[in-house]
């Protein structure tokens, strides 16, 4: 038997120096993930700049566990293990469904989050890490996720990262009409923030990437203006806020590197907003006078001042993956039970057609194409009728109580073979994976 | 009976000063139209009784009248740019100005002949105003630096959502003292013409022409700093709060001349 198991963190249990350690490169995930499912096990593994978080199916979790733990560990020091959680079965189950649907989000609601587990999911197929469990597991929390989506007011909330920055620009400034917002990479929180820190008044956009074709193409999406990556400390001088979502290793900010545009700024206020992890703005620069410098954590606490105002939708939500949930529980039950079904519908058809074709054979040609019929059909009749009971009751039992003792007890009357593994008739369909 | 009227205006000030306060902590929707109808109709008391009173003349006089001024600048303020908030930072503090002049009340002191000149009226009057606009300058930049350290350190207390942005206080902050260093100047100007009646000279170095002198050179220069040097935020906050300290050792300094205060 196997079981899910999630082992991970998230802003909610590591602080941002810790996460940022974990953030791994794709390159270094398909290693990882080649590695953990070498024994016998399925792995997935979600990185956002919010959580890490490792999703195994295996027959042995304890041994794919200690991999994990090792590995972060490693990483990010023995102290790091500390903010681990863990989740097993049904338990993993219902987090996978809660974080697709954008529910244990720093910023509840957030589409982006959906998008980044498929990609991780997508990873996982690959490099081949992804079995039948794992995808089975991962369609229905899509499925979920989008249900949330559609029939709660979760995604449409106003409390969202984007909406929280603007407020907080708003109490630096008072009305952001005429500022100038520069936006340094890309992404959907920096992207949305740009559009409401436009629809509150912002004049001016600048968009600034490393790659220019990605700045035009931004630009003319947003209604921006494309500048070379490398003015970027002479933008500094005119932006009135500053938004930055860039992959670096280093922080592209440091009170140096900014010390001589402020000179130029005098004293207007800067705010700056870092959404990139690792950090593109050092933490130092929020000492410097008249700059507001803010990060994904500082931005938590103004959002949960607000936390309220979408507590009835986020207890729809709830409910509604709570509904998703025991559907999945109902359906993997069903298809439990399924293969002793199968088998011994097989092993009944087997016997009636072996039996008909003997009668047939020895009734020889005196019979009619008419007659011929009716005693096939009286063999399956028979079949039917007499299965009818067994099969309502293996289908009942199976819906009750997971892999029933009954299908066991089938199994062993009818003499049928050994009940293939639940999670192996799909593993079928998947490219072929190192075991 | 005058005397009567101001400790009526000065329960309500009490009164409005605790609702303000409450605010802070509970944002009772209400609260701020209670704390403007108690501060309005104290002022209006408080008006009648200064009216009745003449010319403000001794220190308890001068400071019924500046927490006047200042409490109706406050209101003025709530009024225009609905910022409650500010009842919370000047309402108790006019309430312990006050205090003095309810339980002090003396007939005013006779100024000598040679000060009782027809301006002088406008002097005080201007000299109040500006002494008020300060003080108001100097609640907003409190509040200016609170909220720039809750926005600094991002502990968003109670005050983060009732408070008005950094740009506004700020923006605040330098019209309040532009007008209060237009009345300082004229006030200066004027007080020499006075101090002409008494010492027979422009100008006498002493603390109050010393200290108010000092607080002057001070918001000049702010002013200039703002203007040409593009000054703003902390340090202006910092300077107008050092300006005001100044001049409140102006204002307690042998206030009026001469020196009787009228306690009896």
């Amino acid at each position: 038997m196997t079981e899910l198991l999630c082992l991970g963190l998230s802003h909610q249990t590591a602080p941002v120096a810790v996460r940022v350690q974990l953030a791994l490169a794709p390159e270094q995930q398909e290693q990882l993930l080649r590695q953990l499912s070498t024994h016998r096990a399925e792995a997935m593994l979600v990185s956002t700049c919010n959580r890490v978080e490792f999703y195994l199916v295996a027959v042995d979790v304890q041994q794919a566990k200690t991999a994990v733990v090792d590995e972060i560990s490693a990483r990010a020091g023995a102290a790091a293990t500390a903010h681990i959680y863990e989740h097993h079965g049904d338990a993993a189950l219902v987090h996978l469904f809660r974080v697709s649907s954008s529910l244990d989000s720093m910023v509840v609601g957030e589409a982006q989050i959906l998008g980044q587990v498929k990609d991780a999911f997508e990873l996982a197929q690959r490099v081949g890490a992804a079995g039948g469990e794992l995808t089975r597991v991962c369609s229905a929390a899509f499925a979920a996720a989008k249900r949330v989506r559609s029939e709660t007011g979760i995604g449409r909330a106003p409390v969202s990262m984007a909406s929280a920055a603007v407020e907080l620009a708003e109490k630096v400034f008072g009305g952001l009409t005429g500022k100038s917002v520069m936006m340094v990479g890309a992404g959907e929180i920096a992207e949305l923030t740009v559009k409401h820190l436009r629809s509150a008044g912002a004049s001016e956009i600048i968009i600034a990437n490393r790659t220019q074709q990605r700045a035009e193409a931004l630009a003319a999406d947003l209604g921006a203006v494309a500048k070379p990556f490398e003015a970027l400390p002479m933008l500094l001088v005119n932006a009135d806020v500053v938004i930055t979502s860039t992959a670096s290793p280093t922080p592209l900010f440091t009170p140096e590197s900014v010390g001589p545009a402020l000179k130029s700024r005098r004293f207007r206020p800067l705010f700056m907003l870092d959404i990139a992890v690792p950090r593109d703005i050092a933490p130092e620069i929020n000492q410097l006078a008249g700059v507001y410098a803010y990060d994904v954590d500082d931005i938590e606490k103004v959002v949960a001042d607000n936390s309220a105002a979408r507590g009835a939708e986020a207890d729809k939500a709830e409910a509604l993956i709570a509904e998703e949930i025991a559907k999945f529980v109902r359906t993997r039950s069903v298809r439990d039970g399924v293969p002793v079904l199968a088998l011994l519908r097989a092993r009944a058809d087997q016997i009636a057609r072996a039996e008909l074709e003997k009668t047939l054979s020895h009734l020889g040609e005196g019979l009619s194409e008419k007659q011929r019929r009716s005693i096939e059909a009286m063999a399956i009749a028979i079949i039917n009728k007499l299965l009818h009971q067994p099969t309502a009751k293996l289908r009942e039992a199976s819906l009750e109580e997971g892999i029933s003792r009954l299908a066991g007890a089938a199994a062993e009357l009818f003499g049928l073979e050994e009940t293939p593994s639940p999670s192996d008739p799909a593993a079928t369909a998947q490219p072929g994976r190192p075991r | 009976m005058w005397h009567a009227l101001l400790a009526l205006a000065f329960h309500e000030y009490a009164l409005a000063a605790l609702v303000y306060l409450a605010y802070l902590v509970w944002p009772w929707k209400p609260f701020p139209a209670i704390g403007r109808v108690l501060v309005g109709s104290g002022l209006v008391l408080h008006g009648i009784a200064l009216a009745a009173q003449g010319v403000p003349q001794g220190l308890i006089q001068g400071l019924s009248a500046l927490s006047f001024l200042l409490l109706l600048l406050q209101l003025a303020l709530d009024l225009r740019y609905r910022m409650p908030v500010i009842g919370a930072f000047l309402t108790p503090i006019v309430v312990a100005v006050l205090v003095p002049s309810v339980l002090l009340h003396g007939s005013a002191p006779t100024l000598p002949n040679s000060v009782r000149r027809p301006l002088l009226p406008l002097h005080i009057s201007i000299a109040l105003l500006g002494m008020a606009a300060f003080a108001v300058a100097t609640g907003v930049a409190v509040m200016y630096l609170l909220l720039d350290r809750q926005m600094k350190g991002k502990r968003f207390g109670m005050l983060f959502s009732r408070l008005p942005s950094l740009g506004f206080l700020d923006e605040l902050n330098r019209r309040l003292v532009v007008w209060g260093f237009i009345a300082l100047s004229v006030t200066l100007i004027t007080g020499a013409y006075f101090a002409s009646g008494i010492h027979g000279a422009v100008w006498v170095w002493q603390s109050k022409e010393i200290a108010t002198l000092v607080a002057w050179a001070l918001f000049a220069g702010l002013l200039t700093a703002r203007v040409f040097a593009g000054w703003q935020g902390r340090r202006v906050a910092m300077l107008t709060m050092a300006g005001f300290c100044l001049l409140l050792v102006s204002f307690f300094s042998h206030y009026p001349l001469p020196y009787d205060v009228g306690l009896r």
